[in-house]
């Protein structure tokens, strides 16, 4: 019995070192860092794109998911994306497809910058950018968006069609690109109701519908009609909010949420993160990527305002006139803003 | 006016805490371990959602929510109860299973990742906000009684007595012909329906299911149990309690009286004042997390 035991103790011991030999070995088998040596042209273009949510948010991480996709069907890349959860993850997923040889990796949010300047120097042939980022590089690129010509176009319609002459922003966090959507929202507000009160609130987080909800039902107590939301998926609960009380509206962020609730919403300030995104890809694969902050806004027709169309007649004739009139000055660069805050002032 | 306000908003946020509360206060007091009320109330709330979207019956809905947070407690119970899994390994798992279960089947039935298509569900319907519209949904009357009956249940039944008899000294309880794995199952799935209830209310609320969307009420549900030391109508004053911070928090924000970071760190820290403070006296059920 004892010999039985020991050579089957044997026998357990060489499956497990062939298991594991196994597992080493296919692991390794993955995808791999591509041959350098091929040279340039050889090779296929590869984009990566990390999001701070879910690419099913209908706003913010979805236009970039669909930016990452126009990329490929356009340009005939090969795409990854990855959803990051915390901040250790944005680094730990920069350098990954910085080692699998990516060239041009996009961190879709203003808090992928620091990770993006840490990782950067260790992998100099991929281009980092951030969007909504201000810092550059050699390799490392951002992209910001001028929400505050499109913030101020809404604004200027909730301003004009508040009946009681309060309106709302409520935001996720309190980043610098939300907080200058937020000044240019009440700009847009004042300037054509000097009594108008802009209420202004930060859910904490992007993801807790329920407490979405909340705030824009506390800024209703306080007398709201229209509520200008910037909270990715939380912001479903301020359009759910909307919805139960009809004498409320909404204005949408970052992707076209006019269908969302069509019966609450009057626009949506959208950024055409496709667009901006091709844009930038189309430089880089063409090879004549400068590394710089690139500033888009409704001159380029990235960032725009986008009228619901079920609702349309109910913005009034004059309102839509001077939207039009607004928008012609912004698309041709002459319109100024002075003493705005910009979300980065040294760029523009 | 303010007062109704917050006063009805404190309700419609303490709602979810009550029920999950309740939960944990009949797990713990049965001498399990109630990490798991969390992943309860998400399964329950995206049940809530499935059985919504294809019944178009609100009742039928919160019915499914209800069975979703009892399978995903039955998970828990025959880890805990039949296979003697470590009470706090096994209730962080079954958070995690439910956070990635309810994406997976998100993606399977509505193709979505984030959030599902919208359903029937309860109140605010009429001016949103208001005690009217608080009132209006039913299932705000279940919370406000599931408290009260529990404690009712617990002690002046004689289920609820070896309810706690299990918990405190299952041995005793043994010898005195008391079926204690039976009732420890009956507690945990018991917990699992009432925060799977929990799960329901958040979802019809909301009218779908977003990913997630429990976001942490059912920790703060279970910091609830331990400041309300397993007393069913402690526990209800501090659900009240953490749920009128973050009313605090919320009235706040519009006012810009301090930066907004600060005000909503309001409900986090008022929780470690109050863990702190109870702590030392606290004095759990004797046999919680041990099996013996």
């Amino acid at each position: 019995m004892r010999v039985h035991k020991n050579r089957s103790r044997e026998f357990h011991t060489l499956i497990h070192t062939l298991l594991a030999l196994t597992i080493v070995a296919l692991a390794g088998c993955g995808p791999a860092g591509t041959g350098r040596d091929e040279g340039e042209t050889g090779r296929p273009f590869r984009v990566a794109l990390l999001t701070p949510g879910s690419i099913s948010d209908q706003s913010w991480n979805g236009g970039a998911y669909a930016g990452l996709e126009r990329i490929r069907d356009s340009l005939g890349a090969q795409i990854s994306h990855i959803q990051t959860r915390t901040p250790a993850e944005f680094e730990e997923n920069f350098r990954q497809y910085g080692a699998q040889g990516y060239d041009l990796v996009f961190g879709h949010g203003f808090e992928f910058q620091d990770a993006a300047v840490r990782v950067a120097p260790d992998y100099p042939k991929t281009l980092y950018v951030t969007t909504s980022g201000n810092q550059v590089r050699d390799n490392v690129a951002g992209i910001t968006f001028s929400f505050e010509e499109a913030s101020y176009l809404a604004g200027v319609v909730a301003g004009s069609m508040s009946r009681s002459g309060v309106v709302g922003a409520i935001g996720g966090t309190e980043l610098p690109p939300v907080r200058a959507s937020f000044q240019a929202f009440e700009r847009g507000a004042r300037d054509v109701n000097p009594e108008i009160r802009v209420l202004t609130s930060y859910i904490g987080n992007w993801d807790d519908v329920t407490a979405g909800k909340e705030q824009a039902l506390a800024q209703m107590g306080r007398g709201a009609d229209i509520l200008f939301q910037n909270a990715d998926a939380a912001g479903l609960g301020i359009f759910q909010a909307a919805r139960e009380n009809r004498n409320v509206y909404v204005i949408g962020s970052n992707a076209n949420q006019n269908g969302i609730a069509p019966e609450v919403t009057l626009g949506s300030v959208v950024i055409e993160l496709p667009h901006a995104f091709l844009l930038v890809a189309r430089e880089v694969k063409e090879g004549n990527f400068k590394p710089r902050v690139i500033s888009l806004g409704t001159e380029e027709d990235v960032v725009v305002w986008v009228a619901n169309p079920v609702l349309a007649e109910r913005i009034p004739p004059a309102v839509r006139q001077q939207l039009d009139s607004l928008e012609v000055l912004m698309r041709a660069g002459t319109f100024n803003l002075p003493g705005l805050e910009r979300a980065f002032p040294d760029k523009h | 006016m303010i007062g109704i306000i917050f006063l009805a908003q404190t309700i419609r946020i303490a709602m979810p805490y009550f029920f999950a509360a309740a939960g944990g206060v009949v797990s713990e007091r049965v001498g399990i371990i109630g990490l798991s009320l969390e992943g309860f109330m998400l399964t329950g709330a995206f049940c809530t959602v499935l059985g919504s979207y294809y019944s178009g019956d609100p009742w039928i809905g919160l019915l499914c929510g209800i069975a979703g947070g009892m399978a995903a407690a039955l998970i828990l119970a025959v880890a805990t109860i039949r296979f003697r899994a470590d009470q706090v390994v096994a209730g962080i798992a079954i958070n995690l299973l439910a956070i990635g279960a309810t994406r997976f089947f998100l993606r399977l039935f509505f193709n979505s990742s984030s959030n599902s298509p919208r359903v029937v569900g309860f109140g605010g319907e009429q001016s949103a906000g208001g005690l009217f519209a608080t009132f209006g949904n039913p299932i705000v009357w279940l919370g406000l009684i599931t408290l009260p009956v529990l404690g009712l249940v617990l002690y002046r039944t004689p289920f609820g007595l070896r309810l706690r008899a299990v918990g405190e000294h299952p041995q005793a309880a043994r010898s005195l012909g008391v079926s204690v794995n039976r009732l420890r199952y009956i507690g945990v799935i018991l917990s699992g329906a009432l925060a799977g209830l929990g799960g329901a209310y958040l979802a019809s609320d909301q009218h779908q299911f977003t990913d997630g969307m429990t976001a942490g009420r059912g920790f703060i549900a279970l910091a609830a149990v331990i400041f309300g030391r397993w007393d069913p109508k402690r526990v209800a004053l501090a659900c009240l309690l953490f749920a009128a911070a973050e009313t605090l928090q919320i009235q706040l924000q519009g006012l810009q009286l301090v930066p907004s970071q600060f005000v909503e760190m309001i409900p986090y820290v008022l929780t470690i004042i109050a863990l702190v403070g109870v702590v030392g006296r606290a004095s759990p059920p004797a046999a919680l997390g041990k099996m013996e």
